[in-house]
């Protein structure tokens, strides 16, 4: 199961994706990446039925940069996760659905503000300060509950991505190989390193056998 | 009225389509658009026409157009049958990526714009466009400059530079005095402005520019760049012409 | 006059349009399907897989491919044995496809699903050279596939391939391509029931600076791991190297005699006591 992880900062928004490729028993790849820009100010994550996801991926950003060409402007990020979502909708109406589950990212140049859209496969979407998908959103929604505040600087929210990474290595039990960071902000899309990951306190700091003698 | 124009499948007894005949016609009656070749850049430039008083002009298009990042277009004759063709080649740019991967070649894209030129000489119910195009631009990964140059009957060809429009014999005339391979961009840039300005009197205020590099999405030249290119045209001129008259006439004995 | 043209005068020409998923139709679409409801269902119900060992209809399936890039260029090594349920069918299939001279495609799944795409595969990669007049891409090649695969997605096809070969750049490129549409690159795959003894000696032996006997000799060996092992693997390895100028073949070994070789030369398989 791909890990998607998105949360806004106060003036970004960043994007989380795991690195793995699994098909059957094998992981096929270690180096995958799940985002996919499309346009100057928009990054997509995306995860579901393997085939589906990158043509779904590659139809979406060629419509957009279709638009960006013929009109002379770039959709807007909100534009984008609308259109996206409509084309998931319209799609789950047909013989064959794209199961494709994204996070969009993006920043208003002119508003000079970040924004983060949900998208599930039956064409439902959100605009969340931070969300997740699959089984990565059942251990860390509780965790950004807990730790996400507004107003966050980037490197506070790197901090608390790198948390939330530490969360998954620690209790979920497969490997991910990793995650891939994207950063959407008034400079474009950038991708960037994680803090160094630790192990989660819960399990690092398991008390020694004389700490609980002396108890 | 001979009765051989009333329909696009129908030839004239002397081999002729009188139809693409009369698009090529309404080609020269456009506004002149020229392309030139350097090393490792393109120069695009289009005759503007001058708006009237009245007229809000930040919806009148450019006719130096994006087909892809990597490809202008630049057309002469009717904008509204250009604007059809356009939206054909964008689609296809696009669709060609999603199938095929990597992005159209320059060469790609003229074939099927030349090809859908083509299909309109052939089919019922239909006239030709009433357009030809230069469509310039850099391959993927390549730094050759492409130029090539498609006409209503769906003919293509490549060339070094060329203009479409009108006048454009008398500028393809001045291209050939003066182009020379491997030009810089200053260059390149100069030799595209000094032949637009050829046929468009008003001068800077009516002609834009388009550059085109490697691997980089096509750049409008600013007014300040163009006005300096122009002024230095102009004077080089003026000096050419005081040295005509000052050379003494030599007069045979 | 008049009436001529408007008899022989229809409009051709269609509104705009935007772009819709699959791009353009090919020929390729005229592949027919069975005239039943749901092609898969049917494939389920009546031929043989892990649920359903007792079918009567076996399909064609289990086997070790590989392929990897090295500073030599692409090494790809196949086992050649084919099984319908229990029943080892063949011991000496071609799992190489020869796309063309520069192009390699694997074979791994339904054989005749494989055959026949990589086949077809081969005559669009043709089509584009002649209309391109330039080779066509490894990337796209692969594209063309996986593109046809997602086109039948759930219609029953299995397959598992890797199309390998050389860029216009000069660069080793490798794309796995499977039945549900994936289009995945990389440096190394095994695909097959073999899969993960291969993975298990090729990810331990493998350096980027292999020589080419080594490379060669580390794929012989990842696949005789497999046919070791895998009961749907076997009979012999046949053996390619893909160079810039296109692939050469580098033969066939029987893993019955190549086993016994290996074995003494290095004092491996200590399973196996004489």
């Amino acid at each position: 199961m791909d890990i998607l992880i998105g949360l806004q900062t106060a003036n970004e928004v960043i994007l989380v994706t795991s690195r793995a490729i699994s098909r059957g028993v094998s992981v096929l790849k270690h180096d995958d990446n799940k985002v996919v820009k499309l346009n100057s100010y928009t990054a997509m994550a995306y995860s579901g039925e393997p085939g589906d996801v990158s043509n779904f991926a590659e139809y979406i950003q060629a419509n957009v940069a279709l638009y960006g060409l013929r009109h002379g402007i770039e959709m807007t990020p909100n534009s984008v996760a609308a259109f996206t979502r409509s084309e998931l909708a319209r799609s789950l109406r047909t013989r064959k659905p794209y199961q494709v589950n994204l996070l969009i990212g993006g920043f208003h140049p002119r508003e000079a503000k970040p924004m983060l859209a949900w998208v599930d496969y039956l064409g439902s979407k959100v605009d969340l300060p931070y969300a997740a998908h699959g089984y990565a959103a059942y251990y860390i929604t509780a965790t950004l509950d807990r730790y996400w505040k507004k107003g966050l600087t980037l490197e506070q929210g790197l901090k608390l991505a790198a948390q939330c990474v530490s969360e998954l290595q620690t209790r979920m039990p497969i490997d991910f190989k990793g995650c891939d960071v994207h950063i959407v902000g008034k400079s474009g899309i950038q991708s960037a390193d994680l803090p160094p990951i630790v192990v989660a306190p819960g399990v690092a700091n398991k008390p020694s056998e004389a700490t609980l003698a002396s108890a | 009225m001979s009765g051989y124009d009333r329909a696009l499948s129908v030839f004239s007894p002397d081999g002729h389509v009188f139809q693409v005949e009369y698009a090529k016609e309404a080609v020269k009656r456009g506004t002149c658009a020229v392309a030139v070749k350097g090393k490792e850049v393109v120069v695009l430039g289009a005759e503007r026409r001058s708006a009237l008083k009245l007229h809000d002009t930040r919806t009148t298009p450019s006719k130096l157009c994006k087909v892809d990042e990597h490809v202008t277009l630049a057309f002469a004759g009717l904008s509204a049958d250009a604007r059809i063709l356009l939206d054909k080649a964008r689609v296809q740019a696009q669709s060609t990526k999603l199938t095929l991967e990597d992005p159209v070649s320059v060469e790609f894209i003229t074939k099927y714009v030349a090809g859908v030129q083509q299909k309109y000489t052939q089919s019922g119910g239909v006239r030709p466009f009433g357009i030809s195009t230069l469509i310039a631009g850099f391959d993927p990964n390549d730094r050759t400059p492409q130029l090539y140059y498609t006409e209503p009957s769906g003919i293509y060809s490549a060339w070094k530079a060329n203009a479409i429009g009108r006048s454009s014999k008398t500028v393809r005339e001045l291209l050939e005095k003066n182009y020379e391979p491997d030009m810089d961009e200053e260059q390149t840039l100069r030799l595209a402005v000094k032949s637009l300005l050829e046929v468009v009197q008003t001068g800077v205020k009516n002609i834009e520019i388009a550059v085109m590099r490697p691997g980089q999405p096509m750049d409008i030249v600013d007014a300040e760049r163009l006005d300096a290119v122009v002024t230095s045209i102009e004077a080089e001129k003026a000096e050419a012409e005081a040295k005509a008259k000052a050379r003494p006439v030599r007069r045979e004995p | 006059m008049d009436a001529i043209v408007s008899k022989y005068t229809r409009p051709v020409a269609g509104p705009l349009e935007g772009l819709r998923s699959g791009g353009e139709r090919k020929s390729a679409f005229d592949f027919e399907l069975p005239s039943i409801d749901r092609p898969a269902a049917f494939l389920r119900a009546h031929t043989d897989d892990a649920t359903n060992p007792d079918a009567r209809i076996k399909i064609q399936h289990g086997t070790t491919t590989l392929s990897f890039k090295f500073q030599g260029g692409i090494v790809v090594a196949v086992d050649s044995r084919a099984t319908a349920g229990n029943w080892v069918a063949s011991q000496s299939v071609k799992k190489v496809l020869e796309i063309n001279p520069y192009l390699l495609g694997t074979m791994a799944g339904g054989a005749a699903d494989c055959q026949y795409w990589e086949r077809w595969l081969g005559s669009q990669c043709r089509l584009h050279e002649l209309r391109n007049k330039e080779r066509i891409t490894v990337s796209a090649a692969s594209k063309i596939l996986a593109n046809v695969m997602y086109h039948y997605k759930g219609a029953g096809l299995s397959m598992g391939t890797m199309i390998c070969g050389y860029s216009k750049q000069d660069k080793p490129e490798i794309f796995y391509v499977d039945s549900d549409g994936s289009r995945v690159p990389g440096h190394l795959f095994c695909v097959g029931s073999g899969q993960t003894f291969a993975y298990g000696v090729l990810d331990q032996g493998y350096r980027w600076d292999l020589s080419v006997d080594e490379a060669l000799a580390l794929g012989k060996r990842a696949i005789l791991a497999a046919t070791h092992r895998d009961a749907y693997s076997g009979g012999s390895v046949n053996l390619y190297h893909i160079k810039s100028e296109g692939w050469v073949y580098h033969g066939n070994y029987d893993v019955g005699t190549e086993i016994w070789k290996v074995k003494e030369e290095e004092g491996s398989f200590n399973d196996i006591r004489t």
